[in-house]
């Protein structure tokens, strides 16, 4: 629809707000006519955090047109998601973001246990907050380490990954895993923390902020990586929202607004932490955003370990929950229950719900439709690098094609979300 | 301890020169050098990439292996490690980066899902990436540890060093 | 803002254009006819402060509660007090048409203010198009062309309605009840 029939279209003309870009956000038609060179990115491409294809049409240096292919990761999990039971089907969650893995789980068990009206004790918050943290620490670093490398702070990547494997350590201490822990389960977690996990975690939260000085000492004031990333990929705020922008991307773009403080779930509403917020939108203010948020992310964790709540990890209720093991040989009852929820499966009473979380990447959310069976019926995920990566054009356009792969990285598109 | 110099004029005896230089096949000489200087291409996907990409870290340094150097372009890459789910539309750039790739050339399967399409047995889904490039080494994991993948590695290079040929050689041979 | 209250305001600007309304498990749920949605996005948006456009989903409801019998679950889903309840088939309502698409709205300001939730759902028969949002959030724009891809949903008005996330050249929409899981079949391996 061209412009000039969206403007006569039968919409009731009500105050328009903002600045909304024009139809096509996502594609850039480059003008016609004129000497100007197609060339294809991706999508086996060592900077594009992923298999995206972007089809660039370039002036010189300039971009004038753009067009993104996506798609090459596809692995149909909405389809994958209807044919196993509802508990079967949590180890699907984690693999779509898989930077921010343990989010993804979050929204798919939580979404479910709204469904089922079940109560989830209140040590199973705090300690799924711990771990949303902890998975937040382990995506911005992932971010950061590969911003560095894709601009050429080649060492930034190394120190990223040092402390990336700290994060993942504290993971396999407690669910066995390093990535894609099956941890949250319906009604709680899967088991309890370890004896000696505290003083691990302890540890970590004192090392942390000091290497998170370190990054912002070596970049923070770099003169060439604030020359590549600042004024680079300007996103205004009404833009951010009109596109539906979310996480550090919308808040480098100015607006305050984060998921975890806005609308808590878990325990984050006894908690107390800062929500980072930029002030121009461009690729400088959204590293900003992340670096700082990760400090955020270590007061969390402090706050969770000092203020745990001792009590059970997972419901009681048998209908949900597996029971122990040792009871399975005691209890006729247990046996029964055990029995049926892996066979069959436990029915999930109709209806629909759709539960947003903050994932490292933004507003991720899961909508899920039961039809009062043991499977899901449609369950689907709303991806905030889908979003962000829609936004890519907006903000490239007349950008340089060096500047690409700079916004590209800021945005922390993770290709697995976006085609799911 | 006082060293006795080698005085160039003495000749030096048949018997004696294994003691000076040591001796091997032209073809064990160049699978040692192929093997501990294997460059990857990472065909990174999905979530094995993420593990993958950790392996130049220090601490499961693919450095003292050789391997460090993973290559964008696939005509400077001698392994190609196709890390995640490979999807119907990916398989044709798969296949295009592989050809690219100059002989000989090895292809390490890493995770489950590159071995046979993992937990996604669904319409979108290669299962298997050995349906159009011919596999070394599979390694299993859903991701499997930098440390397996590094096993994997040490297969490769203990396949290479026993002489036996990469994985399209032996598959021409069987067909 | 319950559902019966958002309704009203609704209908005061736009009598007829809302036919249904429920207060869901999280939000508040309302059905509004498809020709008259755009009308809805409008208000909703510029007058009721929605802003931020979440998700765009279609679900496909053929065979919708067909397998469902007996219920062993929660209290919500049975009432002792009601007999004959416990055990007996307990299917739920059938939707009136086979599609359903679902757009998830929210308002987003800064500052600590809650954000306002609500769904928003048309249901369309199989081929009937659906009118596009584009131009009124234009984040729709990838989320229409998923579910044209995924569902076969035609979205009138979108800009570049093509396959997003398949081959160019696929058949079908996979997401449909009616399209095969694919894959190849695996010895003694059924879907659960």
């Amino acid at each position: 629809m061209s412009i000039a029939e969206q403007a006569s279209s039968p919409v009731v003309a009500l105050n328009t707000p903002a600045v909304i870009p024009t139809p096509t956000p996502s594609k850039i038609d480059p003008p016609a006519g004129e000497d100007m060179l197609t060339v294809n990115f991706g999508p086996n491409h060592p900077s594009t955090h992923g298999v995206l294809r972007l089809i660039v049409t370039l002036d010189g240096e300039v971009i004038v047109g753009l067009d993104a292919d996506i798609g090459y990761v596809h692995t149909g999990f909405e389809k994958n998601f209807e044919q196993k039971t509802y508990w079967k089907a949590i180890p699907y969650a984690p693999r779509m973001d898989y930077l921010g893995f343990f989010a993804n789980e979050l929204a798919y068990v939580g979404a479910v246990e709204q469904l089922i009206g079940i109560e989830v004790p209140e040590r199973a918050q705090w300690i799924r907050t711990l771990f949303a943290e902890l998975n937040r620490l382990h995506s911005h670093l992932i971010y950061l380490g590969t911003s560095g490398i894709e601009l050429g702070a080649m060492s930034v990547f190394f120190y990223c990954t040092r402390d990336r494997d700290s994060v993942l350590d504290l993971f396999e201490m407690v669910t066995g895993v390093r990535m894609h822990d099956r941890y949250p389960q319906f009604g709680g977690v899967a088991e309890d923390l370890p004896k000696g996990f505290y003083d691990v975690c302890k540890e970590f939260c004192r090392q942390m902020p000091k290497n998170i000085d370190e990054y912002l000492d070596l970049l923070a004031g770099n003169p060439i990586w604030k020359g590549r990333l600042k004024g680079i990929g300007k996103i205004l705020p009404e833009d951010a929202i009109a596109m539906g922008l979310s996480g550090p991307n919308l808040r480098a773009s100015g607006v305050d607004y984060d998921l975890r403080r806005n609308d808590p779930y878990l325990a984050y509403d006894k908690l107390d932490f800062d929500v980072v917020t930029g002030q121009n939108g461009d690729c400088y203010d959204r590293f900003l955003c992340r670096t700082l948020e990760m400090h955020q992310s270590v007061r969390i964790i402090e706050q969770c370990l000092e203020g745990m709540p001792s009590g059970p990890v997972i419901a009681a209720d048998r209908k949900y929950v597996l029971p122990p093991r040792h009871e399975l040989h005691t209890s006729m009852e247990s046996l029964i229950h055990h029995f049926k929820i892996v066979t069959e499966g436990y029915r999930v009473p109709a209806g629909e719900v759709y539960v947003t979380i903050e994932s490292p990447r933004g507003e991720n959310g899961c909508y899920v439709v039961s039809d009062g069976g043991p499977r899901p019926w449609r369950v689907k995920f709303r991806a905030p690098s889908f979003v962000a990566l829609e936004a890519t054009a907006t903000c490239m356009r007349s950008a340089y094609v060096a500047d690409m792969i700079a916004i590209v990285g800021s945005l922390d598109t993770v290709m697995g979300e976006v085609d799911r | 301890m006082a060293v006795t110099p080698v005085t160039v004029s003495k000749a030096v005896r048949p018997e004696d020169l294994e003691q000076y230089v040591m001796l091997s096949t032209v073809d064990k000489a160049v699978a040692w050098a192929q093997s501990n200087s294997i460059w990857p291409a990472g065909f990174g996907l999905a979530c094995c990439a993420i593990e993958m990409m950790v392996l130049p870290s220090p601490r499961y340094d693919i450095a003292r292996f050789g391997a460090e150097v993973f290559r964008s372009s696939p005509r400077q890459a001698d392994l190609m490690i196709v890390s995640g789910r490979v999807s119907h539309k990916m398989a044709p750039a798969l296949r295009q980066v592989y050809d690219q790739m100059l002989v000989p050339k090895w292809v390490m399967a890493m995770g489950a899902c590159s071995s046979s399409g993992g937990m996604f047995a669904n319409y979108a889904i290669l299962q298997g990436v050995d349906k159009i490039v011919p596999v070394d080494v599979h390694v299993p994991g859903c991701p499997p540890r930098p440390e397996a993948v590094l096993d994997g590695l040490r297969l490769i290079q203990k396949k290479i060093r026993a002489g036996i040929p990469p994985a399209y050689e032996l598959e021409k041979s069987k067909a | 803002m319950t559902a019966e209250e958002l309704a009203t305001a609704v209908g005061q600007t736009l009598p007829g254009a809302v036919e249904s309304h429920t207060d869901g498990v999280d939000m508040p749920t309302l059905a509004v006819a498809p020709d008259r949605l755009l009308e809805v996005c409008t208000l909703l948006r510029d007058g009721h402060g929605y802003n931020f456009l979440s998700a765009v989903s279609a679900v496909d409801h053929l065979g919708y509660g067909e397998e469902v019998a007996g219920y062993f679950g929660s209290a919500r889903g049975r009432d002792i007090n009601r007999t004959g309840s416990w055990g007996s088939p307990e299917t739920p309502a059938q939707p009136p048409k086979r599609f359903a698409v679902t757009y998830h709205l929210a308002h987003v300001a800064g500052g600590a203010e809650p954000p306002r939730r609500v769904r928003l759902q048309i249901w369309l028969d199989d081929g009937v198009p659906a009118p596009s949002v584009v131009s009124i959030w234009p984040t729709a724009d990838w989320h229409e062309r998923e579910q044209y891809d995924l569902m076969g949903i035609e979205f009138t008005g979108h800009p570049n309605l093509r396959r997003l996330l398949m081959p160019a050249d696929w058949d079908g929409h996979p997401l449909r009840k009616d399209h095969p899981i694919g894959g190849e079949p695996v010895q003694f391996t059924d879907a659960v």
